[in-house]
């Protein structure tokens, strides 16, 4: 399954630069500038790994423990969970970093589109493996910091996915990633879904065949969240 | 290696250790401990496959991975090498094993050089107190790392250093290096042996380790991985004879110690061992190719490349003032324009009464690198700045210089064969520079004797027989020339710096490009050069489409669209169209400001200095100008990018300013010092940085003391510099606490500062409960914040 960045949402992109309205000509420019430059210059990767639940709902065979409520209710009725990881690599790092130089303008809006953009990898990844898995079910995206699951797991999370050899992604001592354009996340598979127990905590009760987003309520920034408070606003995640 | 022969490795450990019940996740070098038997009993496995060379247990047992298990280094390694020389016996070499620290270095991570060598060398004294062999260094991917590493094991070990890196399809590590910038910059350190492990199959790999073969007469490892792995699963997909059959295919590349890696089992081993040739493996001739490189870009040998000269403060007075204020970002818009206009390599000279030079050299050097990709030359007289620089240049650097004094040559040439630099030579010695063409050449003569004594081969030696000013020695400018002629016989190669040919003439250029042009046909390789100037860069094009070197002068026709004509006018600025309208009432150079035109407020403020004073400029024009931003952004008029982009315009018509207050010498224009950070544990600065550029556009001095930084570092600042304004962020729940710690350590050592607090999680509540005086939404309101505390 290869890594593909297929497209970079301006939408999402103009959200987290704060811009609220229609954008000015120069600006939609400026996005396109960068979001060309972007998509020349980062190499998105991603790896995943497919494990049944032991009989404590961890990963069987690894080190990993699945801690806190709110992840446990996530994968209820998931008997087997992948563990993903995507990253848009060092390049999109040093891209960001060298255009602060250059232009902070350029780097604000290049660190707005990487955002759109490892997320839109992700949801190709994931509407990857809802085609290899089906029948299957998938759930959506669950990532250490979600709601109770601890961001101190991302350790042995990335150790358990072997990360830094097969993607580049490293750990600072406080446990962020490097690149900072990537993510890793749990992503449930189940015969199928009751309705009204959605994989996606909205409760929509459809079968989560599409991967979905997780909801504000298990975010981790969602008592400080800017978009969260807004009518008909949100952070696009959900 | 003297013979010609294969020398079998071992296989993954990993997955054996797995298969043997290691649960994924779990610190694989704990079993040297605790499951001692396990780990002896797979090293067994690969001797009795015939390994010669078993890798020990020991990937990860660096202090920083270690730092939450309750082992210590020593213990691990130790009892690491032990397993493994218990297996070996006295008849196979025990490889202490080294992979990647886990984190990254400077500049994208926040580890630094200091910190990564003392870890490595924490593992190597453990390692050879424990009996092994010789180290490996494995699975890495960071050039600089790799350089942390072979000089810890080079300055404190006996050990002989082998290194294998990691690349994907692309050629490149994850990080960027590439195959010719690993094999020069590490031949150049000396290591014994070099190559590829891990990354891909054997098939997928024999591209590179071709490549590499190209770029280094060392052995050659080759350790790939069993196929590509099933991602399901994790599992590798390629059989023993499969993997046998493609690894045999590399001995004819130089391929002298062969294994393998994840997903490979003592089955791979023994199916390699029965491809190994009898007697000593052929190989393939292959040209030999060579040059100076960063982590990332080769200035190749035999290629005519410009160094670019601007790095380099004598006689300019804006860099003067950057290098005393430690104004890196400046030094860095420097090496960025030449490195747009096609220089090849960056001279480095900071050398300035009252700095330390030692310092400045490695924080440029440091700044360059995170910044542009372009090889360096550290040029210096004095040799422990040349040692600080040859440390700090991740690549292989060139040295400027040594000249025919014996004591230089002493001094200087150590430090270039240690840390594999090639190395200027200059045709003068104590009795100055030789009136002739032959003198210079015996002084050339002599430094390449020495520096052949040294070990330094001739094709790492550039002379630069030395351009004098014509409007003083008419006549040496033939000496040079033919000097150039003769020299470059001496199969080394030539450097040059060219513009003080010109001074004292009229029309410098003329002069300047004719000489450049004479010299270049007379043998000059590498021209010292600014590059910025139009008529530099054509007279380069233009010869290189003469040599044949410019193939259907593809790089010239590119240029000349490119650059306006040299002997066209200048086309007048002001023949622009006129300014849009800005809001009503606002000036030119206001509405130049809101709509972001940064090169129309340059024009404009140059304009402006004919009436008015460098302050007068600033209070009545550039402060509105940014007032009335602000404003707009306040009323959701403009938004982030608007904000920056009108910040980056002003700050245009600021250089306009600070060169002008360079050049009469007088004092600077700031409206007083703030210090911003990224609080300890954070690296998340963007935010802080957007920060930084606007504070520094309405006029204040900002010292940036980066990310990661510890509440130490920023009292300690706070307090010499006599600091009234400190701007705080963190973007992380977690890094929050780190936040409160180093408002308490300011408030502790007495601090006479307002501390401002910023980031994605913050609220007032919580900036108010941290301690924090002022809570900062956005960048503007930073500005307002320090206009409130500084005026």
């Amino acid at each position: 399954m290869e890594a593909r960045l297929t497209d970079i949402s301006r939408a999402e992109a103009l959200r987290y630069l704060g811009v609220r309205g229609e954008p000015d000509t120069a600006l939609r420019r400026d996005l396109d500038r960068c979001a060309a430059l972007l998509e020349a210059g980062v190499r998105p990767r991603v790896c995943w790994r497919l494990f049944p639940r032991d009989e404590d709902g961890n990963p069987a065979g690894t080190a990993l423990s699945l801690q806190g409520q709110d992840i446990r209710r996530f994968l209820s009725g998931c008997g087997q969970v992948i563990l993903l990881a995507a990253t848009l690599g060092a390049e999109s790092e040093s891209l960001i970093r060298r255009t602060q130089n250059r232009s902070m303008a350029d780097a604000v809006i290049l660190d707005a589109l990487a955002s759109a953009a490892i997320e839109n990898v992700c949801d190709n990844l994931c509407a990857d493996l809802a085609r290899e898995f089906a029948p299957l079910s998938l759930t959506g995206r669950f990532s250490p910091g979600y709601g109770d699951f601890p961001l101190s797991l991302q350790r042995d999370f990335c150790e358990v996915l072997n990360v830094s050899r097969l993607l580049g992604i490293t750990l600072t001592p406080g446990g962020l990633m490097i690149p900072q354009k990537s993510v890793t996340a749990l992503v449930g598979l189940r015969a199928d879904l009751p309705a009204g127990e959605g994989g996606e905590a909205s409760g929509k009760g459809e079968p989560a065949r599409a991967p979905a987003r997780t909801s504000c309520a298990s975010c981790a920034l969602s008592h400080s969240c800017a978009y969260k408070y807004e009518e008909g606003s949100s952070c696009g995640k959900q | 290696m003297e013979s010609n022969e294969i020398i079998l490795l071992d296989g993954a450990m990993g997955t054996m250790l797995q298969a043997a019940g290691l649960p994924l996740g779990e610190l694989p070098e704990s079993w040297n401990l605790t499951h001692p038997d396990a780990v002896v009993s797979v090293h067994r496995k690969y001797a009795e496959a015939g390994s010669q060379v078993l890798y020990t247990n020991t990937f990860g047992a660096n202090r920083h991975k270690l730092a939450s298990s309750p082992w210590s280094v020593e213990e691990l390694v130790s009892a690491g090498v032990r397993c493994a020389r218990q297996a070996a016996g006295p008849d196979r070499q025990v490889a202490l094993d080294i992979g990647p620290i886990g984190q990254l270095m400077e500049p994208l991570g926040s580890l630094s050089f200091e910190d990564a060598y003392e870890t490595f060398r924490q593992i190597l004294a453990a390692g050879e107190a424990a009996g092994a062999d010789l180290v490996i260094f494995e699975t890495m991917s960071d050039l600089q790392e790799v350089r942390a590493g072979v000089l810890a094991a080079r300055e404190h070990t006996k050990l002989p250093v082998w290194v294998t890196m990691t690349f994907e399809a692309s050629g490149r590590t994850f990080l960027g290096v590439t195959v010719p910038a690993m094999a020069l910059t590490l031949t150049g350190l000396g290591v014994e042996a070099l190559g590829f492990n891990c990354s891909l199959g054997p098939k997928e790999l024999l591209p590179l380790v071709r490549e590499l073969r190209a770029w280094t007469p060392l052995p050659l490892i080759l350790k790939p991985n069993a196929g590509l792995p099933d991602p399901a699963t994790g599992e590798y997909r390629l059989s023993p004879e499969d993997f046998a059959r493609e690894v045999a295919e590399a001995f004819s590349c130089g391929v002298r110690m062969a294994g393998g890696c994840c997903g490979t089992t003592p089955d791979f081993l023994r199916a390699l061992r029965s491809r190994l040739p009898e007697g000593p493996a052929g190989l393939d001739l292959i040209e030999a190719r060579g040059g100076i490189c960063s982590a990332r870009k080769v200035a190749e040998n035999g290629k005519l490349r410009i160094i670019g000269e601007r790095i380099n403060p004598t006689g300019k007075k804006r860099l003067q003032q950057a290098l005393r204020e430690n104004d890196l970002e400046y030094i860095v818009s420097l090496a960025l324009q030449q490195q747009e206009a096609g220089a090849d390599l960056l001279d480095v000279n900071v050398g300035l009464p009252g700095i330390d030079e030692k310092a400045m050299m490695v924080r440029v050097i440091q700044a360059l690198q995170g910044a542009v990709d372009l090889p360096l030359q550290i040029d210096s007289s004095d040799p422990e700045v040349i040692e600080a620089g040859l440390r700090a240049v991740c690549g292989r650097a060139l040295v400027n210089s040594v000249n025919g004094r014996k004591e230089v040559l002493d001094a200087v040439l150590p430090l270039c064969k240690k840390y594999g630099a090639a190395v200027v030579g200059l045709c003068l010695d104590e009795n100055g520079i030789p009136d002739t063409w032959r003198g210079r050449v015996a002084v050339a003569e002599r430094i390449i004797a020495a520096a052949e004594s040294f070990g330094i081969p001739r094709e790492d030696i550039y002379i630069d027989c030395l351009s004098l000013t014509v409007s003083a020695q008419q006549a040496q400018a033939r000496e040079t020339l033919q000097a150039l002629l003769a020299v470059k016989r001496l199969g080394v190669h030539t450097v040059l710096g060219v513009s003080n040919i010109s001074f004292g003439m009229p029309e410098r250029e003329n002069i300047t490009v004719s000489f450049l042009t004479q010299a270049l046909a007379f043998g000059l390789d590498c021209p010292i050069v600014n590059p910025n100037q139009a008529a530099i860069r054509k007279a380069i094009a233009a010869f290189r489409v003469l040599s044949g070197a410019d193939e259907g002068s593809e790089d010239y026709i590119r240029l000349c669209a490119e650059l306006p004509a040299v002997s066209a006018p200048a086309a007048a600025p002001a023949a622009q169209a006129a300014p849009k309208a800005g809001p009503s009432g606002a000036s030119p150079l206001e509405s130049a400001v809101l709509q972001g035109r940064g090169e129309e407020v340059a024009r404009l403020t140059e304009e402006a200095l004919s009436s008015r004073s460098e302050m007068e400029i600033i209070e009545q024009q550039m402060i509105p100008a940014l007032n009335r931003v602000g404003e707009a952004y306040e009323k959701q008029e403009i938004f982030l990018p608007q904000l920056l982009r009108a910040a980056q315009a002003a700050s245009q018509g600021f250089e306009v300013l600070k060169e002008r207050l360079a050049r009469s010498s007088r004092a600077g224009l700031s409206r007083g010092k703030i210090v911003v950070a990224t609080v300890q544990g954070d690296i998340h600065d963007i935010g802080k940085n957007i920060v930084r550029v606007v504070l520094e556009n309405y006029g204040y001095t900002v010292l940036d003391l980066g990310r990661d930084v510890p509440p130490e570092r920023i009292v300690e600042t706070v307090l010499a510099e006599n600091i009234r304004l400190v701007g705080l962020s963190a973007l992380m729940t977690t890094t929050l606490p780190s936040m409160e710690k180093t408002i308490r350590a300011l408030r502790e050592a007495g601090a006479d500062c307002k501390i401002m607090v910023g980031g994605a999680v913050l609220t007032p509540e919580y900036a108010k409960e941290i301690g924090a005086d002022y809570y900062a939404r956005d960048a503007k309101r930073s500005a307002d914040i320090a206009r409130e505390v500084l005026g």
